[in-house]
């Protein structure tokens, strides 16, 4: 137990000793690792806050039901009672004509073209809430509603919320390809930096092979290398998102307070543990892969 | 205890450098393996340590057949064996104290424990004053002491030295010798090549000639039948 403990000490401690014998290739070659991560990380960030912004000015999908124009108080009060007992809906709102040409006179670009208007074009209507957004189901429902003599036309606001589901999947899997792809390069890099220290140090590998060294015991410090710059280069492309989201931040939420409170969507505590020790994962990979290739080569 | 049994070594390029050499190193003696250069010593001394290995015949080292062990096994046999090599073997971005701790790093000995080892493994050699040195910086003699305070750091029951005094004078050639006879006087079991004449009659060991591969001669001066 001590002295698998020793070896995994010593082992960390010849791993760091490499990594500060070479400072300057050490730190360029983890900073080339840093950009590779900064990528898809600092994508994910901003889809992650395009989402979360979009989805909140977006409320639950309604649906609007217009009635013809022709249509009478009482006609319109059957159809009010009609929508109201139906299973999917959890409020309607009434919209009379004369209410929506108001409105409509309040909006300054409009008025003007409204004020020459002899009668008003706008028909009543009603302002569905749902209770589900299952689109079987609000089609079914918008059948029914549009099969009715006295409606219209009926239109459902969930179109919105489709696109942003749909631009959430394709964010997502944008951040995932690019993500694989340069998890791909970290693995190479880290890799690449691992044969070339295990070339330096070719002659200790041999004579202590010589005398009993097993292969674990030669590995074993240039996992811990890999794990350490993988890890270390997490940090930094971390440093470097989260001074980036700092920046632009202002920007965003100059723009995002028009659409009420909207606070900008950094990293959370769980995200960069979790980019930390992916990237130390990977670097760890890289490691051993090239480790592996050099047993194949020289042994 | 050391095994041959007509074991017989042919290089890839075919030259055969041992033919059928059988011979029994008992456990606690001490052997020199002398010759003219080319005879076979270097190859008969690296086929116990499983650097390479018999193409006929077999090596038995405590019993084990090396040509069977797994890597792993290769490993921990070589981690139980002092070895010094002829070419010294010597790692030059190494001072000569992390030379030495080489073999206790593998072991996986704790650093103050592995201070006190090399220490009192360079103070064997008369090296001690000399830690901080890198090897670069030491003579030839030096460096051949180095290489054998590395083989005796862990404290091995079996030493195996390829010419341990071919760099040194006289003077150290007998030191060393002596060390090596101090060695195998507290129960190490010595295997050791050598041409250095004063050296051989200072050890005053039974002695094995090689000659073209074969055994030419086997002294069984210290109790045991030679093949
Ligand atoms: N790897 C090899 N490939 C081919 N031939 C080899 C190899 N190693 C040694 N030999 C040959 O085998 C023979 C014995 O070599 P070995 O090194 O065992 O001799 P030695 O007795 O130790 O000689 P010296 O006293 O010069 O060290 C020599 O003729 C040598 O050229
Ligand atoms: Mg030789």
């Amino acid at each position: 137990m001590s002295a698998w403990f020793n070896a995994h000490q010593q082992a960390l401690a010849r791993a760091t000793a490499r990594l500060r014998a070479q400072p300057l290739a050490s730190l360029l070659s983890t900073f080339v690792i840093a950009i590779a991560i900064v990528l898809p990380l600092g994508l994910y960030v901003v889809f992650n806050n395009v989402v979360s912004a979009t989805s909140r000015l977006n409320t639950d999908p309604n649906m609007n039901v217009f009635m013809k124009l022709a249509a009478t108080d009482a006609e319109v009060k059957a159809v009010e009672n009609k929508l109201r007992i139906m299973p999917n809906t959890a409020s309607t709102a009434y919209v009379s004509r004369d209410v929506a040409l108001a409105e409509l006179k309040k909006r300054a670009n409009v008025a003007d073209l409204i004020a020459g208007l002899e009668t008003n074009p706008l028909p009543h209507a009603f302002t569905l809430r749902l209770k589900s957004t299952e689109p079987a189901t609000i089609a079914a429902m918008r059948a029914e509603i549009a099969a009715l003599p006295t409606v219209e036309t009926v239109t459902v606001d969930f179109e919105w919320a489709r696109k942003l589901a749909r631009f959430a999947r394709f964010a997502e899997r944008v951040v995932m390809l690019l993500g694989a792809l340069l998890s791909a390069a970290v693995v190479f890099v880290v890799g690449n930096t691992i044969r070339l220290q295990m070339l330096t140090q070719k002659d200790e590998i041999i004579v202590a092979r010589l005398i009993g060294a097993t292969r674990r015991f030669v590995r074993r410090p240039f996992l811990y290398f890999g794990f350490l710059q993988g890890a270390l280069a997490g940090l930094f492309a971390l440093a470097m998102v989260v001074a980036g989201t700092a920046w632009v931040g202002g920007e965003i939420r100059a723009l995002a307070e028009s659409y009420g409170s909207f606070a900008v969507q950094g990293i959370t505590a769980d995200l960069a543990i979790a980019v930390v020790l992916g990237a130390g994962a990977l670097g760890w990979i890289g490691a051993y892969a090239s480790v592996g290739m050099y047993w194949r080569q020289v042994e | 205890m050391i095994v041959y049994s007509a074991a017989t070594k042919r290089y890839p390029n075919g030259y055969e450098a041992l033919k059928g050499v059988s011979l029994t190193i008992e456990k606690g003696q001490l052997v020199a393996v002398t010759g003219h250069s080319g005879a076979g010593k270097s190859t008969l001394l690296k086929l116990a340590a499983g650097i390479e290995f018999a193409s006929t015949g077999s090596v038995f080292v405590n019993n084990q057949n090396v040509a069977q062990l797994k890597p792993a096994g290769i490993a921990v046999l070589r981690r139980n064996l002092g070895l010094v090599f002829q070419d010294h073997k010597l790692l030059f971005e190494r001072n000569v104290f992390d030379n030495v701790a080489l073999p206790l790093e593998i072991a996986g000995f704790t650093r103050t424990e592995t201070g006190k080892r090399v220490r009192a493994a360079l103070d064997k050699v008369g090296l001690l004053s000399r830690e901080k040195a890198f090897p670069v910086a030491l003579s030839g003699g030096e460096q051949q002491r180095l290489c054998i305070a590395r083989a005796i750091v862990n404290r091995p029951a079996i030493l195996i030295a390829d010419e341990p005094t071919g760099n040194l004078d006289a003077d150290y050639a007998a030191t060393i010798m002596d060390l090596f006879k101090s060695f195998n006087q507290v129960g190490v079991t010595v295997l050791l090549s050598t041409h250095d004449q004063a050296g051989l009659a200072r050890l005053d060991c039974r002695r094995v000639q090689l000659s073209q591969g074969s055994v030419e001669q086997g002294n069984a001066d210290q109790g045991s039948a030679v093949a």
